[in-house]
């Protein structure tokens, strides 16, 4: 088992460094990622929602929507704790501990 | 080639980061070492994220003197120096992430904490015994 | 407010999910009829939607009305709106169905239950209905982390099943989301229609092709196929049985329809089929799903695991059929989305009213049922019959247009794997239908005619009514299988 495992991990992180081979430098200021889509937050984020913090304008408005899943994430797990832990044991509580 | 491998070896710490998370998720038999696995794997792929965002020189994305005179307001729209800030998407989409993984964590435990209620015990091999026991 | 309608098919069930526990407190028993309320808007939403796609083409949908590129928007095309009527309607069917089972399984949580029912589903709609990458992976989690709880709370042994299930789900996601950062890095957008205009240029680099495989292994796990499917049939079969019936269908059909969406809409296919050999991998890998699920469910003496690996054969179907890439195979495959989703639930209701009876699940428990429960083993026999692909039953078709794609596209061995499965299905249920007239001896010496109606012991109304309901659903769709290609199947497939 411990074999298999160790053959899977050398094998996913051996494909995962030939995928980085073509990624753009580290602090490349002009990789894709840096040109496409953030230049555009940079430059409106005041205009569009009078907020200096770029991170914050992002994640309250242009991208909100996944703040609002995050929200629903969280509640989620909180709901599943209390279904897989608290529900109900206040009827069974007395005959097993 | 040295070039190379300075420009990226922050990446491939990355992997090796996420690789000890992985194995830790598949080999290992206590549930909550593979809890803790699962928690380096997934603190990697943040960490990788974030190592994207990187702008040699640049620093946070938070504007400066953008509240100095509303009139400015109209023109910063232009003003603003791109490659002097960092990349704020993925912070944010490791915000997200980062509540995912906690939220996930949580689950987890709280299983965990099943299966120890009705086993007595976390190692894997223990509960199988336990189990093939009846 | 027409215009608001596709936004309300998410944040519908997301709000009544948040008041369900209020209403919970004021009465425990609102709980059912308040998740029905939200999945029957919730349907009425997607119908409206799937009718207003038919009538116009995509709608675009901007969440706080950011351009694409910098915010997040709904695609919705005639798959998306396929695929939000089958998550609604059956979540809605399988709602209905679950009163009693949940009231006799998990009588102190049915609050806390509908809440996480809840959740569940508007994860499942999140990921069916957005053009966002990053955006499918929050809601992938908001579905698997409902999911884990609902499976963690069914019978003896769930929670081990489940902490399988979360590790293996975990490494799924992780793996998306992996692919999702790769395309990140080398396009520097997240918009799937974005990513698309930009990929051709990057087909040839590395991190492409490394994001590819991520994606897809990623999704492997979250469907299930074969060799990564070990978590599911645990996880299905110790889950409470309202929860097999609705996560059993839908999950896996969701993974799929998210596997074609990266093929085929982030990716062109030019890039799956041509460039890379992914179509190939793909037949050859439903070939080994069928024959792995289909052999394993002939070994199976527990019949909602049985079940398990009949939806890990049927999975095969699907992933071959799109990895067949011709017109027909991949009609042929999104059509047996939609009758996969209707016969899986039908499985699973039938179940579920068996564990409710006989307080087991085991082939054996089906003696003598017949006789006992016959409205509920005729909608069994229909839902059998589709799955081995007996005409009019939906199933059939779905099972040509796959076999037509397959002679279309020489690949024999993919045929002979889609008739081996049909024949292990007909002596996997006809084992069932023999046990079902075992007529038990010490019910009475000799049972006459008139001692018939007092044996008749059928399942409560609620639960009964939903499983005859998606019988007759499946021998509709069969009916009108054409109209459903003609109308909504031709426009979903991609571009070939």
């Amino acid at each position: 088992m411990k074999i298999l495992s160790l053959i899977t991990v050398v094998f996913v992180g051996a494909a995962l460094i030939y995928g980085t081979l073509d990624m753009p430098k580290w602090g490349d200021p002009h990789s894709p990622a840096s040109t496409h889509v953030s230049p555009y937050y940079l430059r409106h984020s005041l205009h569009d929602a009078a907020t200096p913090n770029v991170v914050t304008t992002v994640l309250a408005d242009y991208r909100g929507y996944d703040t609002l899943g995050e929200t629903a994430v969280v509640f989620t797990a909180g709901m599943a704790c209390i279904l897989l832990l608290r529900a109900g044991r206040k009827r069974r509580g007395k005959g097993h501990v | 080639m040295f070039e190379f491998i300075v420009s990226h070896y922050n990446y491939w710490m990355y992997i090796a980061l996420m690789m000890v998370g992985f194995y830790a998720m598949m080999a290992k038999r206590n549930l909550v070492k593979k809890i803790i696995g699962m928690n380096i794997f997934q603190s990697a792929i943040i960490l990788f994220y974030i190592s994207t965002s990187v702008k040699r020189g640049a620093t946070v994305p938070i504007l400066e003197h953008a509240h100095e005179g509303h009139g400015a307001v109209a023109h910063a729209a232009h003003a603003v120096d791109v490659m002097q800030y960092a990349n704020p998407l993925p912070h944010v989409l490791m915000l997200t992430a980062i509540v995912v993984m906690v939220a996930t964590l949580g689950v987890a435990l709280a299983v965990a904490i099943m299966i120890y209620k009705r086993y007595h015990t976390l190692e894997e091999d223990e509960i199988m015994m336990s189990i093939r026991r009846g | 407010m027409i215009a608001q309608i596709p936004i309300l098919i998410v944040v519908i069930p997301l709000l009544f999910s948040v008041l369900c526990p209020l209403i919970g407190l004021w009465r425990k028993g609102l709980c059912y009829s308040w998740a029905i309320l939200a999945l029957s808007l919730c349907a009425v939403a997607s119908i409206d939607t799937l009718f207003a796609v038919m009538g116009g083409g995509t709608i675009h949908y901007r969440l706080g009305g950011w351009a694409p590129p910098f915010g997040i928007e709904y695609v919705i095309d005639h798959l998306n709106a396929m695929m939000l009527v089958i998550v609604s309607l059956i979540s809605l069917i399988v709602a209905i169905y679950s009163r009693r089972s949940v009231e006799q399984e998990l009588p102190e949580k049915i609050v806390y239950f509908y809440t996480v029912f809840l959740l569940q589903v508007t994860g499942f709609l999140g990921i069916v209905i957005t053009g966002d990458l990053f955006n499918l992976y929050v809601f992938l989690e908001i579905g698997s982390l409902a999911g884990y709880a609902l499976i963690a709370i069914g019978e003896d042994g769930a929670p081990l099943a489940t902490f399988r299930y979360i590790v293996m789900g975990t490494i799924g996601a992780c793996f998306y989301l992996l692919g999702v950062g790769y395309i990140y890095i080398s396009t520097g957008s997240l918009n799937m229609a974005d990513v698309q205009q930009i990929l051709p240029q990057l087909y040839h680099s590395k991190v492409i092709l490394t994001a590819v495989a991520f994606l897809l292994a990623g999704i492997a796990i979250k469907m299930a196929l074969f060799p990564v499917h070990v978590w599911l049939p645990d996880a299905y079969t110790k889950a409470p049985s309202a929860v097999s019936a609705l996560i059993a269908p839908l999950m896996t059909k969701i993974s799929l329809y998210v596997m074609i969406r990266v093929l085929f809409t982030v990716f062109q296919p030019h890039l799956s089929i041509e460039l890379l050999p992914i179509t190939d991998i793909m037949v050859w890998a439903g070939v080994i799903a069928i024959l792995g699920g289909a052999v394993m469910a002939l070994a199976q003496t527990d019949f909602k695991r049985m079940l398990c690996y009949v939806v890990v054969a049927e999975v095969g179907y699907i992933v071959g059929g799109v990895g067949l890439a011709n017109t027909v195979a991949m009609k042929g495959a999104i059509l047996h989305i939609l009758n996969d989703a209707v016969m899986t639930v039908g499985l699973f209701t039938v179940a579920g009213i068996v564990t409710y009876k006989t307080k087991s699940h085991n082939l054996s428990d089906f003696e003598d049922l017949f006789r006992k429960m016959p409205f509920t083993m005729a909608a069994f026999v229909v839902v059998a019959l589709s799955i081995i692909g007996v005409p009019p039953t939906c199933g059939f078709f779905s099972k040509w247009y796959l076999i037509q794609g397959a002679l279309i596209a020489k690949h024999w061995a993919f045929l002979a794997a889609l008739l081996f499965s049909s024949l292990v299905s007909v002596i996997l249920f006809f084992r069932i239908f023999e046990i079902g007239y075992v007529f038990r001896a010490s019910n009475g010496t000799q049972t006459h005619g008139d001692e018939h109606t007092a044996i008749i012991n059928e399942a409560p109304l609620s639960m009964l009514i939903p499983t005859i309901a998606i019988a007759i659903a499946m021998i509709l769709i069969g009916l009108y299988n054409q109209a459903i290609v003609s109308n909504i199947i031709a426009f979903a497939i991609p571009k070939l």
